[in-house]
């Protein structure tokens, strides 16, 4: 007890150097307080996010390894065929061709191999799945926007279809189905060739995409929270039955008045024969529908997209492959003409252990290694935490510094008042005071000292560090933005935010999504709203703690060395 | 009746030197004054050491009350069984007198009847420090009344013994004269008081004499 009433005493005592050690801890406190509250926001931003995000991940083929891989036989192939210099070029070009056709055609995995590896998931996890095709347009129907693709091709018919009323539209109609009727090229200016055919799967592409989606779930992220899709009329197909029943956009309504329960009559691109006629039970409104150019030529207009669910869709598939229609393509092989779907399978995940568990796992059931596992929110999440780490790191090197810098003026400071306080350890260990006690003393000083200046740094940083944090995070993020601009900028892209497609995104489906969820900019977490919590508190106790040892370091070690016989040679 | 017994005691500062202490042999009662007398480096301040334990004899054995000092933690010893009056006072300069007398009995850790700054107030007044003085900082204070607060302090937890170590060496005559009146008291109180000193004064009223020879 009296060694902390002598403490006390002694603080008062020494009120410059206390004053001076207090100062020193409080700067200290309040940079540390801030460093570890950025972390903690990180940590706590991390976690929250995480927790909020529903994972999905798909299987896609690598193309990047394929690509390389390729490469190399190509490389060796050349050095075999060195001897023959003129037909080598012919040879590669081949290669090349056969590549596309034959790796890339043969990547896309089959929904039994899909469902095959669902047997890798965890529990809580789920999937679903839609499948798609492009359908041609039959009789009154007319694709959506179709005027403005065909003016490249055809002017006069886009001219007289550019007009809305009823008495024009038989003509444009006629008109539209004339130019739409070569099944290969579809109406895209030759999009559909053999150029896109490696990505497209050598389809035929139509007027109409029609998706089939495996559940409710599968459509979230059209008519999901985020999503821009909204029934305006009618209702949704249903989620399992097998009737051929879809939902089409407002605007395709509108444009052909068709009013719900309506059937619109589709047929295969490749066999104008083979129809199906699908009855639209509701209508639904786009918000995003406004297509830009570029969503243009990437696919139909989104306006075209006709959604259905996979029960039904698979009814198509499966009625277009009992068909079994050849077609002939242009140098006059016949092809088949049958429905091809394509798949865009995705698994959801409870979590990210279980995505990570998934990944591994899925391997072990047979899947090649040409393909791999990935999920765009996991990246999207990490880009948005960007700022956020890299400003905690910053923090924590920050906080180090300070810490060591803090800590050798705290030492520093302690060894000029040893010459004192010797004095003070001999009076008092002559007297029969312990050692231990008296280095007992002395860290009590110093402990009150550094953990007052503690308290009031720490509210002091844990005011602060809210609006330091967002400040330091937004320039972070500016920073950010300006290198990411500049790289879009060098790509050629439009500054927009919107054209620029977001490095490292793995490809997607292909189809029913929203382009902008392609190329949406990275959204960035921008605040923190609180920053200092217990884990904080208790952090900067321990830096009290820390501070305080090493501050008492040298008084400590100066009294165990301390031999009390000394005190009888102090004759001062 | 509490005896102090050094029986063969030697001292050497490190095992290379020569013996500072040969062989001393003393013997301390209660109720008197000692003085240990001899010339500079015959040892005197080390023989005082060695009996307020601030060093441990390298040879023989002090005996208090038939029981070996040495069995005992030499901080106990020290802050219960003797008081030390250190020729340089050795008090704690930024406290007041009665915060040192304070200080020591909390050392101690002993148990007091009464309050401890009453204790240390009387202790004062018997060695001729008034209210004001005693609550000055030792550092403002007088030779003389610094040397009767060292004195207070060593009374304070009621030690057997006192040990001084050239108490009168830095005082006029007049304090001088005082300090010893004082000594003279506590031994007529029942204390054992030793005095290191070359002052041949201190030593005539002194009961027992012991002179140190240069070894």
């Amino acid at each position: 007890m009296y060694i902390l009433k002598n403490a006390v005493k002694s603080i008062t005592r020494n009120k410059l150097r206390n004053i001076l050690i207090g100062i020193i801890v409080l700067i200290i406190s309040v940079s540390a307080c801030v460093s570890l509250s950025i972390r903690q926001a990180a940590e706590t931003a991390k976690a929250d996010t995480l927790s909020s995000l529903n994972v999905t991940a798909q299987i896609s083929f690598d193309r990047q390894k394929a690509m390389e891989e390729m490469q190399k036989n190509e490389s060796s192939d050349n050095q075999d065929s060195q001897n023959n210099q003129s037909s080598d070029s012919n040879q590669k070009s081949f290669d090349r061709g056969k590549f596309d056709f034959g790796v890339l055609q043969g990547t896309s995995l089959s929904l039994d191999d899909y469902m095959k590896y669902t047997k890798a998931l965890s529990s809580g996890d789920g999937y679903y799945y839609s499948g798609a095709v492009s359908l041609n347009a039959t009789g009154d129907l007319i694709p959506y926007g179709t005027d403005e693709t065909d003016s490249s091709t055809s002017s006069d018919s886009s001219k007289s279809s550019d007009k809305k009323s009823d008495s024009t539209q038989n003509n444009s109609d006629s008109s539209s189905q004339e130019k739409n009727a070569p099944p290969e090229m579809g109406g895209f200016g030759g999009m559909g060739g053999d150029s896109d055919g490696g990505m497209r799967g050598r389809l035929s592409r139509g007027d109409f995409s029609i998706t089939g989606f495996s559940s409710y779930d599968a459509m979230l992220s059209l008519f999901g929270d985020d999503g821009s899709c909204k029934i305006s009329d009618g209702k949704m197909f249903d989620e399992s039955s097998d009737a051929l029943e879809c939902i089409i956009s407002n605007e395709l309504a509108s444009y052909n008045n068709l009013k719900v329960g309506d059937t619109v009559t589709l047929a295969n691109p490749s066999c104008e024969d083979e129809t199906y006629k699908l009855k639209s039970v509701g209508i639904y409104k786009n918000s995003e529908a406004s297509s830009t150019e570029n969503n243009r030529f990437m696919m139909n207009d989104p306006a075209n997209n006709i959604y259905m669910n996979y029960t039904a869709f698979s009814k198509i598939i499966s009625a277009s492959e009992k068909a079994d229609n050849k077609t002939t393509d242009s140098s006059g092989n016949e092809k088949s003409a049958v429905l091809k779907d394509n798949l865009a399978f995705t698994y959801t995940f409870k979590n990210v252990d279980n995505y990570n568990t998934f990944s591994k796992k899925v391997y072990d059931l047979g899947l090649s290694d040409d393909y791999k596992v990935s999920s765009s929110d996991l990246t999207a999440y990490e880009n948005s935490l960007r700022p956020l780490e890299t400003l905690s790191t910053t923090a924590m090197w920050f906080f180090l510094i300070v810490l060591a810098v803090g800590g050798a003026i705290l030492i520093t400071l302690n060894v000029f008042s040893l010459r004192e306080r010797k004095y003070e350890v001999g009076a008092l260990t002559a007297i029969g005071m312990k050692k231990a006690k008296v280095a007992a003393q002395f860290v009590t000083e110093i402990l009150i000292v550094t953990f007052a200046a503690l308290i009031i740094g720490t509210s002091v940083g844990a005011v602060v560090s809210v609006p330091v944090t967002n400040t330091l995070l937004s320039s972070q993020i500016e920073s950010e933005q300006s290198s990411s601009d500049k790289i879009s900028q060098n790509f050629g892209f439009k500054n927009d935010g919107n054209s620029a497609p977001s490095m490292g995104t793995p490809p997607m489906g292909g189809h029913g999504m929203r382009s902008s969820e392609k190329s949406a900019s990275v959204k960035y977490v921008d605040s923190i709203s609180s920053a200092t919590n217990l884990m904080v508190i208790l952090k900067l106790a321990l830096v009290g703690l820390f501070l305080t040892l090493i501050a008492s370091l040298a008084a400590l070690i100066c009294i165990m060395r301390y031999e009390p016989l000394k005190i009888l040679s102090n004759r001062s | 009746m509490t005896t102090l017994k050094l029986n063969d005691i030697s001292y050497r500062y490190d095992k290379s030197s020569k013996n500072v202490l040969e062989n001393i042999n003393m013997e301390f009662e209660s109720g008197k004054i000692y003085t240990i007398v001899g010339k500079s480096g015959a040892g005197k301040t080390t023989l005082l050491s060695v009996l307020s334990s601030l060093a441990r004899p390298t040879g023989g054995e002090i005996l208090l009350n038939g029981e070996n000092v040495l069995d005992i933690d030499r901080y106990r010893f020290r802050s219960k069984y003797v008081g030390v009056i250190f020729q340089s006072f050795n008090l704690l300069t930024h406290l007041t007198a009665i915060e040192n007398v304070i200080l020591s009995m909390d050392i101690s850790g002993k148990k007091f009847d009464r309050p401890k700054k009453e204790i240390a107030l009387e202790l004062l007044q018997k060695v001729g420090l008034d209210l004001s003085e005693a609550n000055r900082r030792v550092l403002k204070l007088s030779g003389g009344q610094q040397q009767r607060v060292a004195i207070a302090r060593a009374l304070s937890y009621d030690p057997d013994f006192i040990l001084a170590d050239e108490p009168t060496g830095n005082l006029d005559s007049e304090t001088q004269d005082e300090i010893i009146r004082i000594f003279r008291m506590l031994a007529d109180e029942g204390k054992c008081v030793i005095i290191v000193t070359h002052s041949p004064e201190v030593a005539a009223v002194s009961d027992v004499t012991y002179a140190l020879k240069k070894t």
